[in-house]
């Protein structure tokens, strides 16, 4: 007993004296400890957990949602799994517009609030809501732009959006989704990671967990920032929590390296680096397989990805191989951070089979607070900067048949209020508008998704839902549908429950929206 | 010490105490009889306790003739002696039963024929129990016809068990608990009707109720609030009593919707403890809301015509307009049978060319090839190999490999095709035209190679064939189109 108090070695990993013959001392080691007591102590609960396993075994399976089998080759975590059952999208573009657009201003097309502009809001709007600025009576506010129908599909949009608006038949719009967090950061968390608090994985995440990646040379799931800051609620929005690391999103930058210490450093060169990877790989195999850490073969394989990722990365990011004719199309220019460059790599990544693809475009907290932030000046200049990027995103997809199978998803963590924000009751220079999780406007496009076509309704002054409500949990349920999932048997056991996107709490598959 | 006079009066205490449980149990099914009511907490928890402890007269009671035919065998004569206190305790816990059965039937909301039937027999059988418990107690000895009296009660109490169990399982798992398994032919040999829905249907002049809204309810809400169960009083399985209403009162105020207690539950936000269904449940659909909704409004009439509502969404032969996803059960075994011939040579092939080749989905057989993850690495010889599986490919990615013209009789035999992209290749009209029997193919890319208008008839010709991609192709934009591809061309 004082043997084994003195080498506290896990001895919880049976198979690892057999993997260690090669290692006389950690083998003498891991003999020494193993005492009569141990050995006595390890029978009777082993025993027990033989029978409570095989006897409850019944009881897990029997409830139809057991988890899907995700196990890979430990050396190579990433591979591609078939989905669930066949499926449409193979990808997933997600724009997020961080800060929370306004939906009023851009797809709700509300003629009494217009009407109304200006008077004092009813108390009933007011009553039992808790709001980030406003306070007292705040006044009415109409849309600040005027809003016209087009397409086939007849759908109303502002006048912010001209290109955008060339695609609206390919457009679903979900005009009633529905959050119960009303801060950006745990907004953008719940919408990223179906939870408002950290440490869940996020949605890319799991979705490279349930299917792996087709290019084993780029990360399955890569984010790209534009707009000047990071969204608020920080690389929480692309962590792989609970999941093992090796599915966490990989931020990439638009310019310069795209990863940061990717490239060798001076001096060294290719074969050198292969050669230090090899005999640095050997060893994190002897540690995993005397102690079986997931994390040291997320290790190993992040080393590699990373040599291989020297060269393919370089060149995916790479926008200035596209012809000037494309980059005039998004309106990117080389060499700058931008949402157009971002969409430009985005298209490029889509083709060489990464998975999930997240961009995120920062400035839409249209408070009114400053001109930066006013409706009716720097919410201009954020449409500017992302209308005819998308629009061209799209139009690439599509022409290249891509749009097929890929899902393009487009929304902010919630939306705005109708109301006109009166920080401490006053009227402000700048006109904006407060946070309301009450309602707000996510579109999605391409393969699985209906064309044309909107879901949901909100009241006459757009503030709350009034038909076919979607939590964001129905969200994930629906996009984890056009995956090949059923959410419910997308997990991974993680302190005694079986995790999933979607939560405990029950998800609808939005049915209505599916092509 | 054996003391005769104090045995006997010991159990004969002992009869008579269970004789008056017996008989208070009567009094208290005369006096208070279930009325389907849901009332007093303590009732309800006892009550629950019914279904367990009914167990323990069946099965004892059921011993009783095993042990007592058992003994007549000489080796086991010994059992004779346990029979009759097994069946003192089986009539004992008859007794309960019964008690507990009362309790949950009054409190718990329950009534009905069926209800009836189950609680007369359970209290016949704690009745006949306790014959048989006399009679045999008395045997030995008056030897008279009491022996044949206690296998007569003993036989009848063994029927009765099976009735009353019988009634009992159809009050909670259903009428049709035991029947609605059962096999065709069996059905057919012994009567039984086959589609027990008929009998639910509801001839008659066609009302926007009985149209429109008594299908919702019918749906939705009756398993709960109908003939056997009617939680919190209320029952929606007929337009009187619905207008009745439950324990709160009506729960319907015609023409106003607002005030309705059961449009604010279908409508509050599903988390809420008030909101109906239940949670667990799918809420009612917003088409189905919104029927109830203008039902209400006009006056929840239940004579008004189908037609009188006009704005009504429509959907009128079935409540639900869009059908939730469904998601199938991955049969292992089925799925291994079905791969069974090409499993060999995919694991072999998956080998050769990693994480480009995989089956569609966990549950099926055909294989999605995506190539273009090799890029130029992939070339004419390679598509070769892939032979054994052609058949088998409902997706092929070529993008960006090093394939010709010289593959296209490969790609021609892969029958089964639907999508066949071969972006930014090196091939010319020369396969396209090649492709003409691929009548699976809905999706054909050619995107950034040098096929031509020449290529259009052969296209036009594929019979499933929704999408054509020529971008950055010699098609012109302008390019007449066979008026079989109208729509389907992407430039």
């Amino acid at each position: 007993m004082s043997n084994f108090k003195r080498r506290p070695i896990d001895l919880a990993q049976p198979e690892g004296v057999a993997e260690t013959r090669s290692h006389p001392e950690l083998r003498m080691a891991l003999l020494q400890a193993k005492t009569r007591r141990h050995f006595l102590r390890t029978l009777g609960s082993g025993l027990g957990t033989l029978f409570v396993q095989t006897s409850l075994a019944k009881y897990a399976n029997a409830a139809n949602d057991a988890g899907l089998d995700f196990t890979r080759n430990a050396s190579r975590p990433l591979s591609a799994l078939p989905p669930q059952f066949a499926a449409k999208v193979r990808r997933v573009i997600y724009l997020h517009m961080a800060g929370a657009p306004s939906q009023l201003e851009l797809f709700e097309h509300k003629p009494d609030l217009k009407r109304l502009d200006g008077q004092d809001c009813p108390a009933s709007f007011l009553a039992g809501k808790r709001f980030a600025f406003i306070s007292g009576v705040p006044k009415l506010l109409g849309s600040q732009y005027p809003f016209h129908q087009i397409g086939q599909s007849g759908q109303w949009i502002s006048d912010r959006l001209p290109h955008l608006e060339e695609h609206i038949d390919d457009l679903c719009f979900i005009k009633s989704m529905h959050t119960d967090q009303f801060n950006h950061a745990p907004a953008q968390l719940l919408v990223h990671t179906g939870n408002a608090r950290l440490g869940y994985p996020s949605l890319g995440s799991w979705v490279v967990y349930g299917l792996g990646t087709e290019n084993q040379n780029l990360p399955g799931f890569i984010v790209l920032l534009s707009g000047g800051k990071s969204p608020d609620g920080g690389k929480q929005l692309w962590s792989s929590g609970f999941l093992p690391s090796v599915y966490q999103g990989v931020q990439c930058r638009s310019h310069g390296e795209p990863v940061l210490y990717l490239d060798n450093p001076p001096g060294v060169s290719r074969p050198l680096r292969r050669t230090m990877l090899d005999a640095m790989d050997e060893i994190n195999q002897q540690t995993y397989a005397a102690f079986g850490n997931p994390e040291t073969v997320t290790r190993i394989a992040q080393y590699e990805m990373a040599f291989r990722m020297q060269m393919d990365a370089t060149d995916a990011m790479d926008i200035r191989q596209e012809p000037a004719s494309v980059l005039a199309k998004y309106g990117a220019n080389p060499g700058e951070s931008s949402f157009a460059n971002n969409c430009v790599v985005a298209r490029r990544l889509a083709e060489r089979g990464v998975r999930f693809i997240q961009l995120y475009h920062w400035g839409w907290d249209s408070h009114g607070a400053d001109a930066k932030e006013a409706l009716n000046l720097g919410f201009m200049d954020r449409c500017r900067e992302v209308d005819q990027p998308t629009a061209a995103l799209l139009s690439d997809l599509k022409s290249r048949g891509m749009l097929e199978d890929t899902l393009v998803v487009w929304g902010g963590e919630f939306g705005r209020t109708p109301m006109r924000e009166n920080r401490n009751g006053q009227e402000m220079k700048y006109v904006g508008r407060d946070h309301n999780p009450g309602a707000f406007t996510v579109w999605l496009a391409g393969g699985g998704v209906k064309r044309g076509m909107t879901h949901g309704q909100t009241d006459e002054m757009g503030y709350e839902i009034t038909k076919d409500p979607v939590e964001i949990r129905d969200l994930h349920a629906t996009m984890l549908y056009m995956l090949g999932f059923d959410h419910r048997r997308l997990t991974y056991s993680f302190q005694g429950l079986e995790q999933k996107l979607t939560t405990v709490k029950p998800a609808r598959v939005v049915a209505e929206i599916l092509a | 010490m054996r003391v005769p006079g104090r045995r006997i009066s010991g159990q004969f205490r002992a009869n008579l105490l269970t004789l008056a449980f017996i008989l208070i149990a009567l009094i208290l099914l005369v006096l208070l009889p279930p009325d389907g009511k849901e009332r007093a907490e303590w009732a309800q928890f006892i009550g629950r306790f019914h279904p367990l402890v009914v167990h323990f007269p069946i099965a004892l009671l059921l011993l009783v003739p095993i042990l007592e035919l058992a003994a007549f065998s000489h080796r086991s004569s010994y059992l004779r002696l346990s029979a009759g206190f097994v069946l003192g305790l089986a009539t004992v816990s008859a007794s309960l039963a019964a008690m507990l059965g009362w309790c949950l039937a009054r409190s718990g909301g329950y009534s009905g024929s069926l209800l009836q039937q189950h609680m007369w027999g359970g209290i016949l059988l704690a009745g006949v129990c306790w014959l048989c418990w006399m009679s045999r107690e008395h045997i030995s000895e008056a030897k008279s016809g009491l022996a044949l009296t206690y296998a007569i009660t003993l036989a009848t109490g063994v029927g009765l068990v099976a009735w009353t169990g019988y009634r009992g399982g159809q009050l909670s798992l259903g009428e049709e608990h035991l029947t609605e398994h059962m096999p065709v032919g069996l059905r057919h040999a012994l009567g039984v009707p086959d589609d027990s829905l008929t009998s639910l249907s509801n001839p008659g002049p066609k009302t926007f109720y009985s149209a429109r809204v008594q299908p919702i309810f019918a749906a939705r809400c009756v398993t709960c609030h109908g003939p056997n169960k009617h939680k919190a009083n209320l029952r929606l399985d007929s337009y009187r009593a619905l207008m009745r209403g439950g324990k709160d009162g009506p729960v319907v105020q015609a023409g106003n919707v607002e005030g309705s207690d059961l449009f604010r539950r279908i409508t509050l936000a599903p988390d809420h403890s008030d909101f109906m269904p239940k949670e667990g449940k799918r809420p009612l659909s917003s088409d189905q809301v919104k029927v109830i909704e203008l039902w209400i409004g006009a006056g929840a009439s239940g004579t008004i015509a189908t037609d009188a509502i006009k704005d009504a969404p429509s959907g009128s032969s079935s409540p639900v307009a869009v059908a939730e996803v469904t998601f199938e059960e991955i049969d292992a075994a089925e799925v291994t049978r079905r791969r069974a011939e090409i499993a060999p040579s995919v694991v072999q092939l998956q080998k050769r060319f990693p994480d480009i080749l995989d089956y569609e989905s966990r549950g099926s057989a055909n294989l999605h090839l995506n190539a273009s993850m090799m890029g130029p690495k992939f070339g004419d010889s390679d598509l070769a190999a892939l032979a054994p599986l052609t058949e088998h490919i409902t997706l092929a990615d070529f993008s960006r490999t090093a394939i010709t013209d010289r593959s296209v009789t490969r790609i021609a035999a892969m029958k089964r095709l639907r999508v066949l992209r071969l972006t930014n290749t090196a091939i010319t009209d020369a396969t396209i035209e090649g492709l003409g029997a691929l009548d699976q193919l809905e999706s054909l890319n050619v995107f950034g190679t040098r096929v031509t208008s020449a290529a259009l008839p052969t296209v036009a010709s594929l019979p499933k064939l929704a999408q054509f991609y020529v971008g950055q192709t010699a098609v012109p934009a302008g390019a007449s189109i066979p008026p079989t591809l109208t729509g389907k061309v992407i430039f």
